[in-house]
């Protein structure tokens, strides 16, 4: 068995150095995780506004007006509604940053190309309709072909020659604008192709053609199962599943999440938003104490393991997966390359996305509308995430217990072997 | 000497470098250790002697060992084992043992 997984493991470790450190995911995954924080705070600010409780609601009326909601909604529009302008920004950067050329140039001339190509409304503003989660493919798509034209244009250093007597910073500044004033400039002309020639957006064409498929294919059961199976099957070899996932699971869920809390802000209960599958909801509903629903895996340890060393292993681990991260289990256990574990590792994350997505399809749980950060602890995260619900947590709770039950003969078999190696140890020490 | 443990979030090593500082304190060794993640390595290179990369993230190897170790910086990937145990001793031991 080992054998087997040694070999897999071998054929693996390339594939997924390859994917985990390819350019371009690469940036995308660090442009997403460079606005979190600014997801999260729209979250909090559209939670806050939306906190289904009377008695909070009555008491900031009270003491604020009618007008108190005004303050999150400013806030929204500075994060939600620019959203996909600063994934831009962020995606540009990495990139930029990777190739060690000028990063923050190349975000600049990135957003430019993306106003650029943005449809404009009828008085002459940037129309929002795009700068949020509709617009987000296109801005990911304009991110990377901006700053690669303009990363190659600056490292083929077209200097002008200046006449003597001109200042070397002087000379130095035009080169410099050189790159960018290409990159304007095919984007400009793309826009006249588009508005002018065919007389449809860039945006509209890539939504409808590209990013609302694969919103549509992604947000089905099966295809969200096997996602959460990759990403266990990679834990299982030891290899960061999830930050090898990263860039799809944002690019195919943020979306639904965007318009989910966009509806929910403007009033639509969390029960009849749209999409089911979003990034909190596999963050609060299945990896609850990180990658194999590791807070079950620690319950049905303390149940029902005797092996001091892994009781302490638990231990130790404990504190750290109530936030989520589990790097200690999976590699102190381990359950790494352990054909005991493999079977539950495995099978608890696809029961729990099952659980979760009928519960919610069948409204026993709202939908996720707000954005928590994945280091949530469970209970909490579950309440959060569906715009303060306790049916959340609840769900968190059903599946935590499932996901232990699953646990426990494994773990079962697995203390029995462990103690009947120690025995086997001393007894061949006593023959020795 | 300093040393920088990476990983996905810089998160799980953090917990990795509390025992490793209590370990050098104990034995009076003087070590600069942080954790990041691997994002931000790149701004975190200077007068750096040690990289150790988190076994999650081990499929890095080779993207940093090509970018660092020009620099003079050694590199290597985290013992499994002593990863999830949390052994900072040992860890430890193998950074000091690279720089030898």
């Amino acid at each position: 068995m080992q054998n087997v997984f040694k070999a897999f493991e071998n054929k693996f470790l390339p594939v997924a150095g390859r994917i985990g450190s390819q350019r371009h995911l690469v940036a995308i995954r660090d442009g997403f995780a460079a606005i979190l924080p600014l997801i999260i705070i729209g979250s909090l600010a559209v939670l806050i506004n939306n906190l289904p409780i009377e008695p909070f609601q009555n008491f900031m009326v009270n003491i604020f007006g009618e007008g108190w909601k005004d303050l999150g909604g400013y806030i929204w529009n500075g994060t939600f509604a620019i959203i996909s302008l600063v994934v831009a920004i962020g995606v540009s950067y990495s990139l930029a940053r990777s190739y060690n050329v000028d990063a923050l140039a190349a975000a600049l001339v990135s957003v430019a190309s993306l106003i650029i190509i943005s449809p404009m409304t009828e008085d002459g503003g940037i129309s929002l309709q795009w700068m949020s989660a509709a617009g987000l493919f296109v801005s990911l798509l304009v991110a990377i072909v901006a700053t690669e034209i303009f990363r190659r244009l600056s490292q083929l250093n077209l200097a002008i020659k200046m006449p003597d007597g001109v200042p070397e910073a002087v000379s130095r500044s035009f080169a410099s604008l050189i790159p960018a004033m290409i990159v304007l400039f095919i984007f400009g002309l793309l826009q006249v192709l588009f508005i002018d020639v065919i007389g449809v957006s860039l945006q509209d064409l890539i939504y409808k053609a590209i990013q609302a498929p694969f919103q549509n294919a992604a947000g089905t059961l099966p295809a969200v199962l096997g996602i959460e199976f990759t990403k266990s099957f990679l834990w299982f070899f030891g290899l960061h599943g999830s930050n090898i996932l990263e860039p799809v699971i944002e690019a195919a869920y943020l979306p639904g999440l965007l318009e989910n809390t966009k509806l929910f802000e403007q009033g639509v209960s969390a029960h009849d938003v749209p999409y089911i599958i979003t990034k909190p909801f596999l963050d609060v509903f299945v990896a609850m104490g990180g990658t194999g629903t590791g807070i079950s895996l620690l319950i049905a340890l303390f149940i029902t393991v005797k092996a001091k060393q892994v009781r302490s292993l638990g231990k130790m681990s404990a504190p750290a997966a109530l936030f989520n991260i589990n790097e200690p289990i999976i590699f102190g256990l381990p359950i790494v390359l352990n054909p005991m574990l493999f079977i539950p590792f495995i099978l608890v994350p696809l029961v729990n996305v099952t659980i979760a997505y009928f519960a919610t399809s069948i409204g026993l749980v709202p939908k996720t509308v707000v954005m928590v950060p994945w280091t949530t602890p469970p209970i909490i995260g579950g309440y959060l995430a569906t715009g303060g619900s306790i049916a959340g947590s609840i769900l968190q709770i059903v599946n935590l217990a499932v996901g232990a039950l699953l646990y426990l003969p494994f773990l079962k078999v697995l203390d029995r072997s462990m103690a009947r190696n120690v025995t086997n140890a001393s007894t061949s020490k006593k023959v020795v | 000497m300093k040393i920088l443990l990476v990983c996905s979030a810089g998160m799980s090593t953090s917990m990795l470098v509390t025992r490793m500082r209590d370990s050098a304190n104990e034995r009076n060794i003087e070590v600069e250790i942080n954790a990041v993640a691997e994002s931000q390595l790149i701004n975190n290179l200077e007068n750096l002697d040690v990289v150790l990369i988190g076994p999650q993230v081990r499929y890095l190897e080779k993207k940093i060992r090509e970018f660092v170790e020009p620099k003079g910086i050694k590199v290597d990937v985290i013992d499994q084992m002593a990863y999830g145990m949390l052994q900072g001793d040992k860890v430890l031991d193998q950074a000091i043992a690279m720089t030898n």
